[in-house]
C-alpha cells in the first residue's frame, strides 16, 4: 500500500511541476520543449496507469508483486540500463555540435531514460515473456 | 510449453482471480499461463498441480521436440 501512495505522490507532484512548466511553455514554447513535455506526459501517464493497476491488485486481494511481475521488472531493468548507455553515449556525441546548454541535455538525458524504461516494460510485456 | 490450466480451472469450477488467490499470485500471470505466453517456475508449476490435486506433467506438457 506504502509503495502505491508514493507512487501517486510521485506523479502527482511531476504533474504539479508539468503544469508549471507547461505555463511557462506557453510563453516561450519551443519545440524542443513541447516534445520533452509531451515525454514527460507519457511517463506520468505510465505511472498513473501503475498505480491504478496496483490499486485494482489490493481491492482484489491479491499480491502486488509476484514471479511474474518480478521477471518483468528485472528484464526491464537489464535491457533499458543498456539501451540508456547508449543514450548517453549520443548525448555525449552531441553535446559539442549542439548549441543546448548542459542543463537541457542533461534533463533530456534523464527523460529518454524514463521513456527507454518505459518502451522496454511495454516491449517485455508484449512479446519477451512469450519467448523466455 | 503447453498447459491444461483453463481446462482443469474449468472441471474445478475455479474463476481465474481464484485460481491466482489460491497460488499466492496475481491474476495476470494466471492470464499469461493461459495464453501459453509465461513458463512458470517449478514452485508455481507445483502449486498449481497441488491445487488441482494432480502431479504437475499433467498440468504442464513438455514437448520433447524442441
Amino acid at each position: 500500500m506504502k509503495r502505491t501512495i508514493i507512487i501517486f505522490v510521485v506523479a502527482a507532484m511531476v504533474l504539479l511541476t508539468l503544469i508549471l512548466w507547461a505555463l511557462n511553455l506557453h510563453l516561450s514554447g519551443n519545440i524542443q520543449e513541447i516534445l520533452m513535455l509531451a515525454g514527460a506526459i507519457i511517463i506520468v501517464g505510465f505511472a498513473v496507469y501503475i498505480g491504478l493497476v496496483r490499486v485494482k491488485s489490493l481491492k482484489r486481494k491479491e499480491p502486488l508483486e509476484d514471479e511474474l511481475s518480478k521477471k518483468v521488472m528485472t528484464k526491464t531493468s537489464s535491457l533499458s540500463y543498456y539501451f540508456s548507455l547508449y543514450l548517453w553515449l549520443f548525448i555525449m556525441y552531441i553535446s559539442d555540435r549542439t548549441t543546448m546548454h548542459t542543463h537541457t541535455l542533461i534533463g533530456a538525458g534523464i527523460l529518454g531514460m524514463a521513456i527507454i524504461f518505459f518502451l522496454s516494460w511495454l516491449g517485455i510485456k508484449i512479446y519477451l515473456i512469450k519467448h523466455g | 510449453m503447453d498447459n491444461r490450466i483453463r481446462e482443469l480451472r474449468a472441471k474445478f469450477n475455479l474463476s481465474q482471480l481464484e485460481l491466482a488467490q489460491k497460488a499466492g499470485v496475481r491474476r495476470e500471470t494466471i492470464v499469461f499461463l493461459e495464453k501459453g505466453k509465461y513458463n512458470p517456475s517449478l514452485k508455481l508449476a507445483h502449486d498449481i498441480a497441488a491445487i488441482f490435486n494432480v502431479r504437475i506433467e499433467e498440468v504442464f506438457i513438455f514437448d520433447d521436440t524442441m
